[in-house]
């Protein structure tokens, strides 16, 4: 996968704890990329190296093929894990000097701003402090602050905490038109089933160390085939249960999940189920988000 | 001025308006601010032209200098320092408008020569005195009693006065009244000691010697004001704006905005754009109130510019600049190490420790009007400088060369200290989990 944002090796050592190992992976343009791992895997720290904030022990973070610097950076939005806007400053103003110090010109700036604020739903707080808005616009405003210069690359630490579905729809569709204008955005969440349904790629790391990266499809559809089965007036599932090549994951009121061999096909399942009475339910199943999380973390 | 314990007094009550000052200001600021007044969205040109010249720095020190001079406490604190200094210049006109006449009543003989004596005294401390002839003793009494008059000498053997004046009374009276018992007593030992009439009169009109002196005179009593409000002006803006540059930086931290910004600028330009924005703001807070007390005091016809002051004044602007260019970095490098206000307490205490010290052995240096040789010192040293430096014009005891030596000091170790101060900034500011030991700090900062 090439990617115009890549990270290599980069490795980051707090004393005795390893919060980055030899990681390496990249991210494409046009495509949300979803960013995961546990607690503590490191998700924090590499954002931050990307944008130098944290100083690293080796690893190289390239953008377009060269190593990133203050210039390059310029044109990278960030939005931290922490949050961080000055609380008493203007919302309005604090985008228009955010976007200055990316280099912006002020009437650029004070356009950008007001099309932003405008677009996620906070126009009317322009001239309020920020410290005065609730907590779900003041997670819009930072998300302007990251915005306002128009990034090349979107880099959100965690951008959906806190936020009702109505914030999450908002933020979603923002960073979903971003990658259709071309822009690379890469986010962390917890939320798994929020990322399956924004993100295109996912990213999955754990001790510092890259579990796996991929499209979000071959990710569901790789591995054991599962099924989902249910057969009328059989709330156990005692049919299944005799297939050979065939093992029960779950019984669900009557709904059964089936794993397959690589030698059983589906086909084969359907007539068993036919057989033992009327089916009213038969799913192809993707793994979720969640499992290949699981599993990869396993 | 007669009176350096006023003027200590000043001191110390403008020292606490200060802190007061600086306590209401956070708590304002850590206090939820009520909904700000509508506003144009973005004032661009405002800040345009100081970003133009310095680029990134002078875009974060426009940005401070908009929040700064927008701040209520700030206007008013502005206005507060230009009514106390509106109020040193003008008190001291009005008073000297009005000059008092000592009245000394006389009962019984007097000879001319001792009358002569009497007001000539008078003029000798800078005031006029009025003879009043008493009808007797009783008379006399009657009229100190009502302070229709100050003393009244009784037959020019005894001195009366309404109440009793201590050895430390250093006023008109006072003066007057010692100045006359001394005279009478000699004048009387000169009788009982049988010289002729003539005798005795050839030396009650006996004038003291001229004093030559090694060192250049003292200053003025003008000057002495003009040191002190120059040096309560070097401590106020110090305080003052260092407290800002910590607790701005801080604040930056705590507030996470810091990692936001330095996505986007280098720590250098983040730091040096601060620390010139409040700098100029302190500057131009300063060269206001300087301004407003040379034209004050031109216009009512004060004499407080009078000998050394202007010298003064303009070294004390020139002091109050290398003295914030030289704290500055040592508060923003503290500030970043902290990330709430009780470390910021902690820290600020020894940092504020030489800066006390200074304004205090300043301040005693003007009371006893001659530098002691470790004050001279003081003067070269960077910390003190900005408050010994000043004082040394004041008294005359500099010659321009030192002056410029001690300054040229000051800028060389400035430059040193911001060189420390921003990689220690740089590695505090973003620090997170590992602790991060001075000497490493010292080590990496010095690359």
């Amino acid at each position: 996968m090439a990617g115009l944002l890549e990270l290599d090796g980069l490795t980051r050592r707090f004393g005795p704890v390893t919060a980055l190992d030899d990681l390496s992976f990249s991210v494409p343009a046009g495509q949300v990329v979803g960013f995961l791992g546990p607690n503590g895997a490191g998700k924090t720290t590499t954002m931050r190296a990307i944008f130098g904030l944290t100083d690293l022990d080796a690893g190289t973070v390239r953008w377009h093929g060269t190593t990133v610097g203050p210039q390059e950076r310029r044109r990278f939005g960030y939005m931290p894990e922490e949050r961080g806007l000055y609380p008493g400053m203007l919302v309005g103003e604090q985008l228009v000097y955010l976007g200055r110090l990316h280099g912006m010109s002020a009437a650029d700036a004070a356009a950008a701003t007001h099309e932003w604020l405008e677009r996620l739903g906070v126009a009317d707080r322009a001239n309020s402090k920020v410290e005065t808005l609730s907590h779900g616009n003041q997670q819009r405003v930072q998300l302007a602050a990251a915005l306002v210069h128009d990034p090349e690359l979107l880099v959100l630490d965690e951008p959906l905490t806190g936020l009702d579905p109505v914030g999450i729809d908002a933020i979603g569709d923002v960073l979903a038109g971003q990658a259709r204008s071309g822009c690379c955005v890469l986010f962390s969440s917890h939320q798994l089933d929020l990322v399956e349904d924004l993100c295109e790629t996912v990213t999955i790391i754990d001790h510092g160390r890259l579990v796996v990266t991929g499209t979000v499809d071959d990710l569901a559809t790789s591995g054991p085939r599962r099924l989902v089965v249910r057969v009328e007036g059989d709330r156990d599932a005692a049919w299944a249960r005799q297939l050979t090549g065939v093992s029960v994951s779950e019984v669900d009121r009557g709904a059964v999940r089936l794993v397959l061999d690589e030698s059983t096909d589906s086909e084969s399942v359907l007539k068993a189920a036919m057989s033992a009475g009327r089916v009213t339910e038969f799913v192809v199943e993707r793994r979720r988000l969640s499992e290949v999380f699981r599993e990869a973390l396993a | 001025m007669k009176h350096p314990i006023q003027l200590i007094l000043l001191a110390v009550v403008l020292a606490v308006g200060l802190t007061l000052r600086v306590w209401l200001w956070r708590r304002r600021a850590g206090r939820t601010a009520r909904q700000a007044r509508p506003a144009q969205l973005a004032r661009p040109a405002r800040q345009a032209a100081l970003a133009r010249f310095t680029g990134y720095t002078g875009l974060v020190a426009a940005r401070e200098i908009l929040q700064r001079i927008r701040g209520r406490i700030f206007r008013i604190g502005t206005l507060l320092i230009l009514a106390v200094v509106a109020a040193a210049i003008v008190i001291p006109v009005l008073n000297r408008g009005k000059p008092h006449p000592q009245q000394v009543g006389v009962a019984g003989a007097l000879s001319a020569p001792l009358r002569a004596a009497v007001v000539a005294f008078g003029q000798s401390i800078g005031t006029t005195v009025r003879l009043v002839p008493e009808a007797n003793p009783a008379a006399a009494r009657t009229d100190l009693r009502s302070g229709r008059i100050e003393l009244a000498i009784v037959d020019a053997r005894l001195i009366l006065v309404n109440k009793a004046i201590s050895t430390a009374d250093t006023s008109t009276t006072a003066l007057l009244v010692r100045d006359v018992s001394r005279t009478l007593g000699v004048d009387e030992a000169f009788q009982s000691a049988g010289l002729s009439a003539a005798q005795v009169a050839q030396l009650a009109g006996a004038k003291p010697l001229p004093v030559a002196s090694l060192q250049p005179g003292r200053p003025s009593g003008t000057t002495h004001t003009t040191s002190v409000v120059g040096l309560i002006l070097v401590f106020v803006m110090l305080t003052q704006y260092n407290a800002w540059t910590l607790i701005g930086v801080m604040e930056e931290k705590s507030s996470r905005v810091v990692e936001v910004l330095l996505a986007a600028v280098r720590p250098v330009q983040l730091l040096g754009g601060k620390v010139l924005g409040i700098g100029l703001v302190a500057f131009a807070q300063a060269a206001l109130v300087v301004a407003f007390a040379l034209i004050l005091a031109k216009a009512v016809g004060s004499d407080l510019l009078h000998g050394t002051a202007p010298m003064v004044l303009v070294s004390t602007l020139a002091w109050l600049v290398l003295g914030y260019a030289f704290y500055c970095w040592v508060y923003a490098a503290a500030g970043s190490m902290a990330e709430r206000q009780d470390q910021v307490q902690t820290l600020a205490f020894p940092l504020s420790l030489p800066i006390v010290f200074g304004y205090v052995i300043a301040l005693t240096t003007i009371s006893s009007g001659s530098p002691s040789a470790f004050f001279k010192v003081l003067a070269y040293l960077p910390p003190t400088a900005p408050f010994a430096m000043p004082v040394l014009v004041g008294l005359g005891a500099v010659t321009w060369w030192e002056f410029t030596a001690s300054a040229a000091l000051s800028v060389l170790c400035t430059v040193g200290v911001a060189k420390l101060a921003t990689g220690i900034y740089r590695r505090a500011i973003l620090r997170t989990g590992r602790r991060v030991g001075f000497r490493e700090i010292v080590s990496k900062a010095a690359r």
